[in-house]
């Protein structure tokens, strides 16, 4: 089963409010809804960090929300994609500055799309979910290379596998 | 006794918009007891509005409390900076007001309802819903500009005019929602399996909303009309739009629902009657005058009473700026309702009580 291939056509999306105002979140619920409707892209909505490729995140990281979303980010399975949406996930926003909040997600886990807008449009965070699985696809590229790198590395010359072994211990055994 | 077990729901949950834990301790399936923990999302906006912003751009600040009701958060602040500054606002801009503050509150309730579709299981209902909610939002963003931050009050009035041509495209969109409204609300009474969810779940009966000081929606599901439209009318003229205060009876997340519904119709008549009565005017009051002395603004927000205390002292900088948000008053009633339901239903109360933590932590 080519699991990549699936991957690559519907990604799995957590959710995750790290202490915005809510004007993102219902954005990305409203993606949700039938008229931006990104299910038709296969992408649904989970509460499963362990099943999910892509992690929206919206909000300053409060310094309650910081140990949770480090933690759900641990739990995700490689390959995935972080997108922070809105100004306040990306850069702190308004509340930069604010004995709370740390100002912005990237200080904290890596981001690799940054959507901009307070609140983000939905049409912006659909374009950032799309170029978010371009670079999921190259994620998985480089996951699956360096395996093969390893294996290549092994001088096929010198090994002794199976076959070698069974010819080996042919004449002995006979 | 039979055996007790804790679930703990949230912080980060489907069923949730925002960081809320609640951890339930149950018995044969039936909550006994409900711990809530709100502050997830403390940001320290308060402290913030009094020494890093000069009091006219704290009317943005505050808005970024909360999306779903940043125009009830803005306009209070307005309000209670207008009553330290002595002005008093033109009549067309406390129109344009109240015209946003019921648009928001259509979205906002249409969210929150299904919301509660979909966490009883509804999909169908919950994409019905969002799919009519969507024109609620496009006559915002071409009210105000934005889809959800509208930065529509500011200090002294409203910084937009309503084009007469967006006035009419309201009123049509307004006559194509209604038949719309209209089967969701059919929806919401008559669909059984919806009610094997909703009816009787997360009673709150009329004394505990006195003993518990319940607000908004919650409250008057219960039968106790508080409404601060209902019971100030210096600041905007709510009676002369033709407002008048719903109420249902049974306390349970069906009756949450109805009235949600209701309010829509209420909110629909103002926003009619708003348009076509539109007074002229200039749109902001100027002033060099500096905040000075102590004031305090209610405000019915979506979700029940707003309350704003402003303290000033003659210079840019405010003095003390304190924001205490609906859900903050509803926690108390929230832990209430839990009891004595089943555990399967927990998501569908959360959702009807429609809580706004970011307003909450601030
Ligand atoms: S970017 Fe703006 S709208 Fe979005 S969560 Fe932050 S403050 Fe709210």
């Amino acid at each position: 089963m080519k699991l990549a291939s699936y991957r690559k056509k519907s990604p799995w999306i957590l959710h995750y409010n790290a202490g915005g105002c809510n004007g993102c979140d219902i954005e990305i619920l409203a993606c949700l809804g039938p008229k931006y409707d990104i299910e038709r892209f296969g992408m649904i909505n989970t509460g499963n960090p362990k099943q999910s490729d892509i992690l929206l995140v919206t909000g300053p990281v409060t310094k309650r929300s910081r140990e949770r979303l480090v933690e759900i980010y641990a739990q995700m399975p490689e390959p995935k994609v972080v997108i922070s949406c809105g100004a306040c996930a990306s850069t702190g926003g308004v509340f930069r500055g604010m004995y709370n909040c740390e100002g912005g997600i990237d200080q904290y886990i890596p981001v690799d799309v940054y959507v901009c807008g307070c609140g983000t449009r939905p049409e912006q965070i659909i374009d950032g979910v799309v170029q978010a699985l371009g670079i999921l696809e190259k994620k998985t590229k480089e996951l699956e290379e360096s395996v093969r790198l390893k294996k290549e590395a092994v001088n096929e010359g010198k090994q002794l596998n199976r076959r070698n072994i069974a010819d080996e211990i042919k004449p002995l055994l006979s | 006794m039979a055996k007790q077990y804790e679930i703990p729901i949230g912080a980060q949950h489907i069923s949730l918009l925002e960081p809320l834990h609640f951890k339930f301790t149950t018995e044969n399936e039936k909550i006994v007891n409900t711990e809530a923990n709100v502050f997830y999302v403390h940001r320290g906006i308060e402290q913030a509005c009094v020494t890093k912003f000069k009091f006219r751009q704290v009317s943005f600040v505050v808005g970024r409390v909360c999306g779903l009701c940043s125009i009830s958060h803005s306009t209070a602040y307005s309000q209670v900076a207008e009553k330290l500054l002595k002005i008093d606002i033109p009549i067309r801009a406390k129109y344009l007001r109240m015209l946003v503050i019921e648009l928001d509150r259509i979205h906002s309730h249409l969210l929150c309802l299904s919301h509660v579709a979909e966490n009883s299981g509804f999909e169908a209902l919950f994409m019905k819903t969002m799919q009519y909610r969507e024109f609620s939002m496009e006559l915002l963003e071409a009210v105000c500009g934005n889809r959800i931050q509208y930065d529509f009050a500011i200090v002294g009035g409203v910084s937009r005019d309503l084009k007469p041509e967006v006035g009419q495209t309201i009123l049509k969109r307004l006559k194509t929602f209604m038949p719309q409204l209209e089967e969701i609300v059919d929806i919401f009474k008559t669909n059984w399996t919806l009610s094997l969810k909703n009816k009787g779940a997360g009673i709150i009966n009329k004394e505990m909303v006195y003993r518990l000081n319940a607000v908004g929606p919650f409250a008057r599901a219960a039968g106790v009309p508080i409404d601060v439209r209902n019971e100030t009318e210096d600041l905007l003229p709510w009676k002369e739009v033709g407002f008048e205060v719903v109420t249902e009876t049974s306390g349970d997340v069906y009756a949450r629902n109805l009235v949600r519904l209701k309010e829509l119709y209420v909110s629909i008549r103002i926003i009619e009657n708003i348009i076509n009565g539109l007074p002229e005017s200039a749109l902001i009051t100027e002033t060099k005058a500096f905040p000075e002395g102590e004031a305090t603004v209610r405000l019915e927000a979506p979700r029940g009473e707003l309350f704003y205390y402003a303290k000033g002292n003659k210079t840019q900088v405010l003095e003390r700026l304190k924001i205490k948000a609906p859900t903050f008053s509803n926690v108390a009633a929230m832990r209430a309702a839990f009891e004595g339901n089943e555990y399967a239903s927990a998501p569908a109360i959360i959702a009807s009580y429609d809580p706004c933590l970011s307003c909450t932590a601030r």
